[in-house]
């Protein structure tokens, strides 16, 4: 892709401070994941705490990209690689504040989960996942940042195994349950704090094919492969809603 | 279900209503045109864009061999307006004229009143029997122009006394009183204001009912405003032809990007 200078050096810098919003908004979000599982592994209240405080600093980076990228449409009206630059990078904000949402939500249940007993296993399952999902976000931020085409297919194809990651841990909490009663409220705050980084996955996808479509101009259209299953494993009531309220 | 009619439309529209190949223009030695081939499609708004230079009005004045009354300017290749080769002996330039309008960059109303700026083109083509069927031409052309409702009290002023997007609109009448099947309009808003503009707009997408309009523009606003295709010239070639939107958000040749995206080529 042409990244050449514009004859308006104005409009280069406009896209700048977009591209840097974008990127420290990136790092941040990334950092809230992190800390947000360590908090839970550690049990550390006061990481879970800064990390839930954070989520407004990635709110409000949100907000002005908004804000920028509409005074650039309304003042340079960009086409071409320009347009799918802006609309890229709004979706790609868009869906970098809903990572942000999941990891203060997550760490919202940390700060819950430390007053019960643990469940053998469970933290280290998740962060596994959350590394997993954590290196898919950086490879989307990098791929973004590189304009690197095969990068961000790698990470669209790469959810599957985030996919196949919460299948294994939803059995495995199934499983805890049916064991032990007791386990139930725990597990099923595991098993929100699983779902949550699965959609964090979601949203990652999400950013690698708007980088797909920033690149070539076209969205990814071949159905990607879902390998998420435990909606007929648990019955067909258990809409993805009813999995996500808090 | 098999239908002739629709068959033959469809042949019709995919060969366009005027078909350019193989077009080469020379000023002289200058070779301002570099082997052209288009398909210009009825009843839809083609824009013309490229740097200045790059043979866009050139081009424009082929379609209704304009070119011909240039000194020094040589036109090679094939024009065809609905299959039929303009550059035939049979062809009478000022006929192809009447069919193929034009209306330029500057308003240039004649130094007559606004009725007979309009009522020239009729007039010399013999296209009204009499006064009543002349009015007739007159009224409708002005309000196709969304001139109509401006002037219709001062008909016999003078049309240099309008204002500049009234003059242009009444090019306009001017230039459809011949009921033209091709108008080709050379950066028809380079001199008007921001509402006069959108007012040409307006009425480009409105004429784009009945004709095949080709519009030269320096605005890539404006290009991807009126047109459904446009075509990107450069250095005498065309480089780029395609639908407006895919044109304009995704195009094929790095120079249609530099240029559309205002980035140093
Ligand atoms: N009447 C003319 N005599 C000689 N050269 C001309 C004439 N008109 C245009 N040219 C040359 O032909 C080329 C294309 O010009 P033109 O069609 O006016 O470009 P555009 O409309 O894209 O600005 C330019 O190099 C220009 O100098
Ligand atoms: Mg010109």
């Amino acid at each position: 892709m042409d990244r050449r200078q514009h004859i308006v050096t104005a409009f280069d810098r406009d896209l700048e401070t977009i591209e840097a919003l974008l990127a420290r908004m990136g790092g941040l979000v990334e950092a809230a994941v992190v800390d947000a599982i360590r908090a839970l592994e550690t049990r550390d209240e006061d990481l879970a705490e800064a990390v839930r405080r954070g989520d407004k600093a990635i709110d409000a980076l949100e907000e002005q990209i908004d804000i920028e990228t509409a005074r650039l449409i309304a003042l340079r009206a960009p086409t071409a690689s320009d347009l799918r630059y802006v609309l890229a990078t709004m979706k790609i904000a868009a869906a970098l504040e809903r990572c942000g949402d999941y990891a203060k939500n997550l760490a919202r249940r940390s700060t819950v989960l430390a007053q019960m007993p643990a469940i053998d296993g469970a933290s280290g399952s998740i962060r596994r996942m959350g590394d997993a999902v954590r290196l898919q976000m950086k490879n989307a931020l990098d791929a973004f940042i590189q304009r690197d085409l095969e990068l961000a297919e790698q990470v669209r194809l790469g959810d599957h195994d985030v996919d196949q990651m919460y299948n294994t841990l939803f059995r495995e909490f199934l499983t805890h349950m049916m064991e032990d009663p007791r386990n139930i409220t725990a597990c099923m705050h595991l098993h929100f704090i699983a779902k949550n980084i699965e959609r964090m996955g979601d949203h990652i996808t999400g950013i690698a094919e708007q980088v797909i479509y920033l690149i070539t101009g076209n969205l990814p259209d071949d159905e990607r492969p879902k390998a998420d299953h435990t909606a007929l494993a648990a019955g067909d009531h258990t809409q993805e809603g009813a999995w996500q309220s808090p | 279900m098999y239908d002739m009619g629709m068959a033959q439309s469809v042949a019709a529209e995919a060969a366009g209503k005027v078909s350019a190949r193989g077009v080469q223009v020379f000023y002289g030695t200058t070779h301002a045109l570099r082997d052209v081939d288009i398909d210009i499609a009825d009843r839809a708004v083609t824009a013309f864009i490229g740097p200045s230079g790059c043979g866009k009005s050139t081009f424009l004045r082929c379609l209704n061999r304009m070119n011909d009354t240039i000194p020094g300017c040589r036109v090679l290749g094939d024009i065809r307006l609905d299959g039929e080769d303009i550059h035939d002996p049979r062809v009478d330039p000022v006929q192809l004229r009447a069919r193929v309008g034009m209306v330029f960059q500057k308003p240039n109303p004649f130094p007559k009143s606004i009725y007979d700026n309009v009522a020239y083109g009729p007039r010399i083509h013999g296209l009204a029997r009499s006064r009543a069927d002349m009015d007739v031409v007159v009224e409708k052309s002005l309000r196709r122009a969304a001139l109509w409702n401006d002037v219709r009290d001062r008909l016999h002023d003078a049309g240099t006394g309008l204002s500049g997007g009234q003059q242009q609109r009444l090019c306009i009448a001017r230039a459809i009183a011949t009921s033209p099947e091709v108008l080709l309009m050379d950066e028809p808003c380079s001199a008007l204001d921001p509402i006069a503009t959108a007012q040409i707009e307006e009425l480009i997408h409105e004429l784009a009912d009945q004709f095949s309009v080709v519009i030269v523009t320096h605005s890539m606003q404006q290009a991807s405003r009126v047109s459904q295709h446009t075509a990107f010239f450069h250095l005498g070639e065309l480089v780029e032809y395609g639908d407006t939107e895919t044109v304009f958000t995704n195009p094929v040749d790095p120079r249609t990007e530099n240029y559309i995206t205002g980035r140093i080529g």
